[in-house]
């Protein structure tokens, strides 16, 4: 009884990252095009 | 320490992009011999004919062999000295046939300029007491004009010239 009801408080502490994954994820796709499209330019000229 | 889930993942694809960015660029510097245009080969400013290169008769566009070229620039406010032609004036205007190996060679007699062919990627900085240089294939026919890019006077913008590739 004790112990589940230590467990069930930590995930309540878990803090919800979703929205920061989804942001960070956009980010660096963003990143990565934009990289790939300039170093594309570089090659083909 | 504790990561959460979603951090590690993000930290995973960060450290992992600069990793493939790094292995991109170093693959370019170490094996593709990508280097700064200026990248440490000196010349006295102030007499930079006494450089081979930029003596006043090898100015301009030489034939080194067949579909090589060099072309040697001496930059001065606000002009590029491309060496002179059968009838003694200043070329403004140098042709080169497609697909050619070019080596772009600039020297400034004053203050920075810049040299930049629009539309390639020979685009260098010119500094004082440097010989800056790049090779490319000029390998899309058509007209291109040299600009000075960088700030370097009062005539700045009237710095200019022009390079025909041809089929």
């Amino acid at each position: 009884m004790r112990k589940q009801e230590v467990k069930k408080a930590s995930e309540k502490d878990k803090p919800d990252l979703k929205g920061t994954f989804v942001s960070v994820m956009l980010l660096g796709v963003f990143i990565i095009i934009t990289w790939f499209g300039a170093f594309a330019l570089f090659i083909s000229r | 320490m504790h990561l959460h889930k979603y951090e590690k993942i993000w930290l995973i694809f960060g450290t992992g992009s600069l990793v493939v960015f790094l292995l991109i660029v170093g693959y370019g510097a170490f094996w593709q011999g990508t280097h700064p245009q200026s990248h440490g080969v000196t010349i006295d400013t102030n007499n930079i004919e006494s450089n081979e290169a930029f003596k006043p008769e090898n100015l301009g566009l030489t034939k080194v062999e067949e579909d090589k070229y060099i072309v040697n620039i001496a930059a001065s406010a606000f002009f590029y000295d491309l060496g002179k032609d059968e009838d003694g004036k200043s070329v403004k205007t140098i042709r080169i046939p497609k697909g050619s190996t070019v080596l772009w060679q600039a020297a400034t007699k004053d203050v920075v300029h810049g040299f930049h062919v629009a539309g390639t990627n020979v685009n260098m900085m010119v500094e004082p007491g440097y010989v800056s240089s790049i090779e490319t294939v000029m390998d899309k026919p058509g007209t291109y004009t040299i600009v000075c890019n960088e700030y370097c006077g009062i005539g700045h913008h009237m710095m200019y010239a022009t390079v025909e590739v041809y089929e």
